[in-house]
């Protein structure tokens, strides 16, 4: 099966984001969300396909193509959710490239030793201040 | 043994009151403030406070190489999260969920969660076998249905009544473990012979329970109409 798409699970305001540019950028991408009024952060730009459903029920994701993803992505606002759907994303889709946002850095021992990229807006936020701080800005 | 319950509700007061005999240390995590006072006053026993699936929470709950943790949430994910936490941060020996969705009792455990109970599954696992036609027969399976073990009745029509068990063509893969005639519970060989009204017990596996079931039940050639 030719991996070929992105899958984003959870439309959150940087699901959104990501989804949106990817797709600019000419990627085959799918949103998934439980809600349908998530997808009204998607701009109107947005080229690629909507799915309604829960991302912690493997037949959903296999909906989504989840088998025929080369990227997934994982922004739903609990972590928790997004560790469980990145762990089965790796474990048992191999999807090559996953990405999970975590708010609580102290969770990313439980990726520890997946394929897995953790972001932290945290850590994010952190670096940023000092940035600025030093800048004097 | 050290036990720690996590989160859960009816479960949680439940399994308190079971493990509660003295013997082993218990330590109960609950994310609400109101459910807390309630498992504590009631089991009087302490209860922290906190979401156990954040690591401080586990942390100063003690639950550092505890023999058994038990994830009783409504969420399958946080429960994940929080077994996984428990073994890998805290060496916690052996984890057990259980988890709303039947279909993450195989998934779980390919995670790593040692024990994962499905209360659905196993609901529907009870009504169908409260509801299966037959009363004669009751079945129970393990191991998600791989082992199932069969208790039938033998009617005195059936073919193999008065046979000894070796000369009778059961399927391969099938062992008649126990032979309960009233009031005995008879432990058979291949000489014992099958009387009507003697109830089987028999281990087989999954896909033998269908010809099994055919073979024990096939009347006599000139049974009465």
């Amino acid at each position: 099966m030719k991996r070929d798409r992105v899958l984003i699970v959870g439309c959150s305001r940087f699901g959104a984001s990501i989804a949106t540019n990817l797709s600019l950028k000419g990627e085959n991408v799918v949103v998934l969300d439980e809600q349908n009024n998530s997808f009204r952060k998607l701009d109107d730009s947005f080229s690629g396909y909507e799915m309604v459903g829960n991302g912690l029920d493997l037949d959903v994701l296999k909906e989504s193509g989840i088998e025929q993803s080369k990227m997934l992505i994982s922004s739903t606002d609990d972590d928790n959710i997004n560790i469980f759907i990145a762990e089965v994303a790796a474990i048992i889709f191999l999807v090559p490239d996953i990405y999970v946002r975590l708010n609580d850095p102290s969770k990313a021992i439980v990726l520890e030793h997946l394929n897995v990229k953790i972001i932290y807006p945290f850590e994010l936020s952190m670096n940023e201040f000092e940035r600025m701080r030093s800048e004097g800005v | 043994m050290k036990i720690v319950i996590a989160s859960g509700k009816n479960e949680a007061d439940f399994l308190i009151k079971l493990f509660r005999d003295g013997r082993h240390k218990l330590i109960v995590i609950n994310e609400s403030r109101e459910y807390s006072n309630y498992l504590s006053l009631n089991n009087d026993i302490p209860v922290f406070f906190g979401d156990s699936t954040k690591r401080y929470v586990l942390e100063e709950a003690d639950v550092k190489q505890a023999d058994v943790l038990i994830a009783l949430s409504d969420r399958d994910s946080d429960n994940l999260v929080i077994c996984q936490t428990a073994k890998k941060v805290f060496n916690v020996k052996k984890t057990v969920c259980i988890v709303a969705n039947p279909k993450n009792v195989d998934i779980f455990k390919q995670l790593g969660i040692n024990s994962v109970i499905s209360s659905t599954y196993l609901v529907a696992q009870t009504i169908m076998r409260e509801s299966t036609i037959e009363n004669l027969i009751n079945f129970l399976s393990l191991e998600n249905d791989e082992i199932i073990i069969t208790e039938i009745e033998i009617e005195k029509e059936y073919n193999i009544v008065h046979k000894m068990l070796k000369d009778i063509p059961l399927p391969k893969g099938v062992n008649v473990s126990c032979i309960i005639r009233t009031p005995h519970a008879i432990i058979p060989n291949g000489s014992t012979i099958i009387e009507p009204n003697d109830r089987l017990v028999i281990v087989s596996i999954e896909k033998n329970q269908e010809p099994l079931l055919r073979i024990i039940q096939e009347k006599k050639k000139n049974a009465k109409r």
